[in-house]
């Protein structure tokens, strides 16, 4: 290139991903008699999205039994760390299938 | 819906399903609301619940040391801006050369990686911190200040990955110590001013890593309502403390004198407070606690909910206010255990404030107080008129001497509590 512009060999800014893709569970054939986890961050109206949304399953799969957000804990606050990381035991526990997570935006 | 798009790939789930909910829940009758979440939303979690997901993919990226554009300056900062690698101010050409130049500034491996930056979950190595300070046009001596705030941003009590939240704030660094003289920072008047090299790179440099390695570019992972630009790194004046006898905004964080340190939080905004002005403690403390009070609304959910003992309010004092404070006989300590005994609100204030503008489920001091969940300092009494403080206890409060020798000011800034909470690293100069 003509003029003072100069050359360059420019290096990336970025750095390699540490997270390896994870396979995700297997899904349900039907949400009929099944547990569903109700996790929440505490924002954005979900405890009356939780509400709808029980009821709208409900109404669809007979049987279907929830594990309300209030037994988890706020996964999005001072505590979000503890929380997140006692997930999985607590599923385990309350013989969770499934979860629905929210609320992002 | 784009966040979490985004997100899940640094969380290894790039595959992960998301349900929508139409617009947004803070504007909808619960009518409203209900019927979204009834003809959309369910449908999404029944599918999500219900129907294998998509094979993930990996995207290729260049190796961690590769070059990726070769060209005269226009050309390079064309590449960089058109990948979303420059924040739209020309950058420094990151050649080896220069980076090279940087590591000799450091004792720590090139390789070596400080923690893995959420949303991304990439590597903070001391390479990409070389590079990246390179970009911002720090001097190659910086190079310990970098490592230090990195060190600072990887740290879990930061809390990192909140840095695109909605309310869009911003960190403020503030530097303590002798490397303030050594690098010659900007610590008097205009101090949040560009203007001064170490002060403006150093704060550029912060935000360019957020975009480039942790990851947090707008309109991907970057949800910022408005947002802010970059702050100018803040320097404590540390000969005014000096000559008044207080020790340095470091030393709360246990850092001996002498020590060279970085403090990082965030804040959603902040205001200057003009003509503090008065002899004594009553005719100039009610502003000072004004000045507080009015700063904070809905973060009194970092307070009191979603952050719990979490919110640090940060005030600049320039020296003259300081010195007038000091000469009554008041420590820093003294000084915060002030502002936590009288910038306070009435509790009904308190609680409505969460109630109403916070959208929590219910709030409650004398429930909270009687559950152990918060210092009964904020329920004392049953008389809705008490009044109760912003924050737990008086440490909370943070200060630092900074800004025009023959002004009398302050700044009091907005914090963002758990989300992006106070860290302090020390700098570590190079032994060689």
């Amino acid at each position: 290139m003509a003029g003072n512009d100069g050359y360059y060999e420019a290096l990336w800014p970025r750095s390699p991903r540490q997270a390896r893709v994870k396979p995700l569970a297997k899904r349900l054939d039907t949400l009929a008699g099944k547990t569903v986890a109700q996790v929440w961050d505490h924002v954005f109206r979900g405890d009356e999205v939780f509400e709808f949304l029980e009821a709208g399953l409900k109404a669809r799969f007979p049987g279907v039994r929830f594990v309300s957000w209030r037994e988890f804990g706020n996964t999005h606050g001072s505590e979000e760390r503890e929380v997140v990381a006692a997930l999985p035991r607590r599923f385990r526990e309350s013989g969770v299938d499934a979860v629905i997570s929210g609320m992002g935006c | 819906m784009g966040l979490a798009a985004a997100s899940s790939i640094g969380l290894g789930m790039p595959n992960l399903p998301v349900a929508r909910v139409i617009g947004h829940p803070g504007v909808q009758s619960k009518e409203m609301l209900e019927r979204n979440v009834l003809e959309v939303t369910l449908e999404g979690v029944i599918d999500n619940l219900l129907k294998a997901p998509k094979a993930a993919g990996t995207g290729d990226e260049p190796g961690a040391r590769d070059v990726v554009v070769k060209g005269g300056f226009q050309e390079i900062n064309d590449y960089f801006y058109d990948h979303g690698l420059s924040d739209g101010l020309p950058i420094v050409p990151p050649t080896r050369e220069k980076v090279e130049q940087f590591l000799r500034h450091t004792d720590r491996d090139p390789g070596e990686s400080l923690g893995a930056l959420l949303p991304d979950s990439r590597a903070a190595t001391i390479w990409s911190i070389a590079v990246n300070g390179v970009m911002a046009g720090c001097r190659p001596e910086y190079m310990p200040v970098l490592v230090a705030l990195i060190e600072a941003m990887a740290d879990p009590a930061y809390g990192v990955e909140h840095s695109g939240n909605t309310p869009g704030g911003e960190t403020l660094i503030i530097v303590n110590g002798p490397v303030i003289q050594q690098l010659g920072f900007n610590y008097t008047q205009g101090v949040m001013r560009d203007g001064f090299r170490p002060n403006t790179s150093i704060g550029r440099f912060w935000r360019l890593y957020l975009r480039n390695v942790a990851g947090f570019l707008p309109h991907r992972n970057d949800k910022a309502t408005f947002g802010n630009t970059w702050r100018v790194v803040v320097a404590e004046n540390e000969d005014a403390l000096k000559k008044i006898g207080w020790e340095p905004n470091s030393a709360d964080f246990g850092f001996a004198p002498g020590s060279s340190t970085v403090t990082i939080a965030r804040y959603t905004g902040g205001n200057h407070i003009s003509s503090v002005s008065g002899a004594t403690p009553e005719a100039m403390m009610p502003y000072l606690y004004d000045a507080v009070i009015r700063q904070y609304s809905w973060q009194l959910m970092f307070t009191v909910g979603q952050g719990m003992g979490t919110l640090r309010p940060l005030m600049l004092l320039s020296p003259i206010i300081a010195e007038t404070i000091a000469g009554w006989g008041w420590s820093r300590a003294d000084l915060k255990r002030q502002l936590f005994e009288h910038a306070r609100i009435p509790a009904h204030e308190f609680e409505r404030i969460l109630r109403d503008w916070t959208q929590k489920p219910t709030w409650n001091l004398a429930e909270e107080a009687r559950a152990g969940r918060i210092p009964k300092v904020f329920h004392d009494s049953d008389d809705p008129n008490r009044k109760v403080p912003l924050v737990w206890k008086p440490e909370d409060y943070m200060l630092a001497v900074t800004g025009d020798l023959t002004r009398n000011s302050v700044y009091v800034f907005a914090h963002n509590g758990v989300l992006g909470y106070p860290v302090a690293k020390r700098i570590h100069l190079p032994k060689r």
